[in-house]
C-alpha cells in the first residue's frame, strides 16, 4: 500500500541572492504572509513549511489550496524528495513522480521523438517503458510527422501538447501535480481532462495544487488548506473548500 | 555521510542513459545547424596547435617532428581536464532547473560534464592520431598504457569538479576563482614547454601535481613510460581527493536544491 507521511516537518528556505536587509524591508512592506527571519550567518531564511503533520493513504485524492506563497509548491517538492526538511521527517512507500513543470527537460534542437526519450528518462522511466509508450504518446499529442522535426519549430501550443502527453504517460503510485491545467485549444482541453482522469486512476495517491476550486471539488475527495506554511485545515473536500471560500 | 554520497553515486551511474544523453545533447546544441558540427572542435584545436606549434617550436628551438605531437597531446588532454573542472564548477548551477523540479541523483550532473568532455576529447583526439600518423609512433609498446592513465587522469578531474561544483553552488564567486586558477595552472604546468626546460625553477614542475597528471597521460603517447613517482602521485591524489570529495558531497548533497 502506498502512503506518504510527514511528521512535524519544518522547512526553512535560505535565500542567498538578495541583500538581507533591503529585501526584508520590502517584504514587510508588501505584507506577505511568510515567516521571514535572518539566519545566524546573515542569510535570509523563509520558513516555508512549519510543523506539518500529514498522512496520505492509498485512494486519497488531495487538493491543495491556499494563497500564493502559502507553501503548496514547497510541500509538493518536499514530498517529492527534492527538498529535505530542516526538521522532522518525510516517509513514503511507492514510486513518487512529481509533475511540477510540464516543459522541464525539453531540448530545442532535438526532435519531438528525442524529447519523448529525454523527458521520459528525467521522469524516471526505463528505455523499455519509453519505447512501449512512445506510440501512445505520439497518438495522443496528434503531432504526427511533426514529431520528426526539432521542437524549436513548434508553436507554443504544440510544445504544451507534447510536454503534457509525455508527462501524463508516466506510471506513478504517488503523483504530485502542480497547476497543469490550461493546455492547448478547446478540443485538446477535453482530451487532456480525460487523460488526466486516466492518470489519476492509475495512481494510488494524487496530490494536486490548483487554484480552481470547482476542479478540486470534482476530482478530489480530500482537501488541504495551507496558510503561511502551516496546515490550516485538512479534511473532506466540501468542508474545507467551503470554509476556504468563506474566508477569501 | 559517505553512505549518502555513495548511494547517490551508485544511482547516478545506474542512470547512465540520462547523463550520456544530456551530455551529448549539450555538445550538439553548441554546434546546432552548423554543417561540420562538433568537428569544429577538431578544426579550431588543429589551428591552435598548428600556430602555437610553429611559434613556440621556433622560440624554444625544438625539432617540429618531436614538438608538434608533444604539444598536440598535451593541449588536447589538458583541455579535457581543465574544461571538466571549469564546467564542473558550474554544473549544479546551470542544471538548477532540473534539480529544483525532479528528484534525480545529483552526481549525474557531474558525470554529464565528464561525458561531454570525453566526447569533445574524442573529436580533438583526431589531431593527435593524425600527427602520430604523420610523424610516426615512437613506441607501440607504451600506447596501451594510455588507457589506464587516461582513466586515472579523468578520475582526478572528476573529484576536483565535484568539490568545485558543490562549493560553487553555495559561493557564487568561486567559478571565477576556479577559472583564474586554471589559467595560472596552464602556465605553471609543462603543457606547451618541456618539463626540463625550466632549468632554474625546476621546483615548479617537481612540486606541481598537475605536472605529474599531464605527464601520466602524455608519456605513453610520445613513447615514454610514466615514472613510478608519477603513478604514485596521481594515484595518491585520486585516492585522497575522492575520499574528500565524497565526504563533502555526502555532507552537503541535501543542500544543493536550496543553493541552486
Amino acid at each position: 500500500m502506498a502512503y506518504i507521511e510527514l511528521k512535524n516537518t519544518t522547512l526553512d528556505l535560505p535565500i542567498y541572492d538578495v541583500q538581507g536587509r533591503s529585501l526584508k524591508k520590502q517584504v514587510m512592506r508588501m505584507g506577505r504572509r511568510n515567516a521571514i527571519a535572518e539566519g545566524n550567518d546573515g542569510v535570509l531564511v523563509v520558513r516555508a513549511l512549519d510543523s506539518v503533520d500529514l498522512r496520505f493513504e492509498s485512494g486519497d485524492r488531495i487538493g491543495l489550496i491556499g494563497h500564493n506563497g502559502a507553501g503548496k509548491s514547497t510541500l509538493l517538492r518536499t514530498m517529492a524528495g527534492i527538498y529535505t526538511p530542516t526538521f522532522g521527517t518525510v516517509e513514503s512507500d511507492g514510486k513518487i513522480v512529481p509533475l511540477l513543470d510540464i516543459s522541464l527537460g525539453m531540448d530545442e534542437n532535438s526532435t519531438g521523438l528525442q524529447n519523448i526519450r529525454l523527458r521520459g528518462l528525467l521522469l524516471g522511466m526505463t528505455d523499455a517503458e519509453i519505447r512501449n509508450k512512445q506510440q501512445s504518446i505520439a497518438e495522443f499529442c496528434e503531432l504526427g510527422d511533426y514529431l520528426d522535426l526539432p521542437i524549436r519549430t513548434y508553436s507554443s501550443g504544440m510544445r504544451v501538447r507534447l510536454g503534457f502527453a509525455i508527462s501524463t504517460a508516466v506510471d506513478a503510485e504517488i503523483l504530485l501535480l502542480d497547476e497543469v491545467m490550461g493546455v492547448g485549444d478547446a478540443s485538446f482541453m477535453h482530451k487532456a481532462e480525460e487523460r488526466l482522469a486516466d492518470l489519476h486512476s492509475r495512481a494510488e495517491i494524487v496530490v494536486l495544487a490548483m487554484h480552481s476550486n470547482s476542479e478540486i471539488r470534482k476530482v478530489c475527495n480530500k482537501a488541504l488548506w495551507m496558510e503561511r506554511g502551516r496546515v490550516r485545515a485538512f479534511g473532506p473536500t466540501e468542508e474545507v473548500v467551503s470554509e476556504y471560500e468563506a474566508q477569501v | 555521510m559517505y553512505n549518502f554520497a555513495l548511494s547517490d553515486l551508485k544511482q547516478s551511474i545506474a542512470s547512465w542513459r540520462l547523463w550520456t544523453l544530456l551530455g551529448w545533447l549539450e555538445v550538439r546544441q553548441r554546434y546546432a545547424r552548423s554543417r561540420v558540427g562538433p568537428f569544429w572542435l577538431t578544426i579550431s584545436t588543429g589551428v591552435m596547435i598548428g600556430s602555437i606549434g610553429v611559434v613556440y617550436g621556433t622560440l624554444f628551438g625544438q625539432k617540429m617532428s618531436d614538438y608538434l605531437p608533444y604539444l598536440a597531446v598535451s593541449l588536447v588532454l589538458w583541455t579535457a581536464f581543465s574544461a571538466t573542472v571549469l564546467e564542473g564548477s558550474t554544473a549544479y548551477i546551470s542544471s538548477g532547473h532540473y534539480i529544483r523540479q525532479a528528484a534525480t541523483p545529483k552526481l549525474i550532473y557531474m558525470l554529464q560534464v565528464v561525458w561531454r568532455n570525453v566526447i569533445i576529447l574524442g573529436h580533438n583526439f583526431v589531431i593527435v592520431v593524425l600527427l602520430l600518423a604523420v610523424f610516426g609512433v615512437k613506441s607501440w609498446e607504451t600506447l596501451p598504457i594510455f588507457i589506464p592513465a587516461l582513466l586515472l587522469y579523468m578520475a582526478n578531474a572528476l573529484w576536483i569538479a565535484m568539490v568545485a561544483g558543490l562549493l560553487s553552488a553555495r559561493f557564487r564567486d568561486l567559478p571565477q576563482i576556479v577559472a583564474a586558477l586554471m589559467q595560472i595552472a596552464f602556465y605553471v604546468t609543462p603543457i606547451i614547454y618541456r618539463p626540463n626546460s625550466l632549468t632554474r625553477f625546476s621546483f615548479i614542475v617537481e612540486f606541481n601535481p598537475l605536472a605529474h597528471l599531464i605527464e601520466l597521460v602524455r608519456a605513453p603517447l610520445v613513447g615514454e613510460l610514466p615514472s613510478a613517482t608519477t603513478w604514485l602521485v596521481c594515484g595518491g591524489l585520486a585516492a585522497v581527493g575522492w575520499i574528500f570529495a565524497l565526504a563533502l558531497t555526502g555532507r552537503f548533497l541535501k543542500r544543493i536544491p536550496y543553493w541552486v
